[in-house]
């Protein structure tokens, strides 16, 4: 099985090969502010009017291995993703997938509501939905 | 409007296929592992929020190529402050040896993750040559 392919998406084969680059020196961040290029899982957050969503991308984790907590404005993820059993003999062509325990932490701003948090995990993917507060929502003025 | 009025042929311009292109473009190169043994090749690839009705694996003229599309369950107007996985499409193609039979190839999506098993061809497993005395 040949590694090289330059068919189709030449952005995201660039993208992979500074992610080879990267971790060949140990993978450090860039810059003091920025997070490494290769955290796991990979998260998207965007909010609503009415709640904060958040999706870690986790894929071939136990559900029961994710621990998601909310603490003094904080929320973390954790867990830990198994390695494949290694077969006596067999050779390794390519090793880009993480494994091991990993945490990230994620600051909320201050109108979530830790009372209304849910999660669920669904092929790979870690949904948790924070509720913002009554207050904060947006409200339609009505002029006089 | 008269008899001769003409329609004019669609999708076959290069404006129709350059917008085919750049919808491909934006795709995402799932993270891979690669591994062999004497039975065959085992391929296991990253694909969170892709169902098992969104994933696509072909294998044709010796070329494996999977693409697939995360279902995100996030639904009505988002505005996004943070995106690290930013084209929820994936898309990876490999060249896959003689030695091994395309046409006996295992697939599994579980969790996100795809396991593929392409088992090595009866006449190019590792055999054992006897040897005889005398």
């Amino acid at each position: 099985m040949s590694d090289f392919y330059f068919g189709g998406d030449v952005f995201s084969e660039l993208d992979r090969m500074q992610r080879q680059v990267s971790s060949l020196f140990g993978n450090l961040p860039s810059s003091i502010r920025s997070s490494r290029a290769d955290a796991f899982p990979r998260l998207n957050i965007g909010s609503t009017d009415d709640a904060i969503h958040i999706v870690a991308f986790a894929p071939g984790v136990e559900p029961a291995s994710l621990d998601v907590t909310v603490d003094k404005g904080t929320l973390t993820i954790s867990g830990e993703r198994k390695a494949q059993a290694t077969v006596e003999g067999a050779r390794t062509y390519a090793k880009e997938r993480f494994n091991g325990s990993f945490r990230r932490v994620i600051e909320l701003p201050q109108n979530a509501d830790a009372d209304k948090v849910e999660a669920r995990y669904e092929n790979g993917t870690l949904s948790i939905t924070i509720g913002k507060r009554e207050a904060s929502k947006p409200r339609a003025i009505t002029i006089q | 409007m008269t008899d001769n009025t003409q329609v004019a042929p669609q999708g076959t311009n290069e404006v129709a296929r350059k917008n085919e292109d750049a919808v491909r473009r934006a795709t995402v190169t799932p993270a891979v592992d690669i591994v062999e043994d004497s039975h065959g090749i085992t391929l296991w690839a990253d694909l969170p929020g892709v169902s098992r009705e969104k994933l696509d694996v072909k294998v044709h003229d010796a070329r494996l190529t999977i693409e697939a599309e995360a279902e995100l369950p996030v639904q009505g107007a988002v505005r996004v402050h943070h995106a690290e996985l930013r084209a929820p499409r994936f898309a990876r193609a490999f060249t896959v040896s003689d030695d091994f039979d395309t046409t006996k190839i295992d697939a599994n999506l579980t969790n996100g993750v795809l396991r593929l098993t392409i088992p090595r061809r009866e006449e190019a497993r590792p055999r054992r040559v006897e040897v005889r005395a005398g």
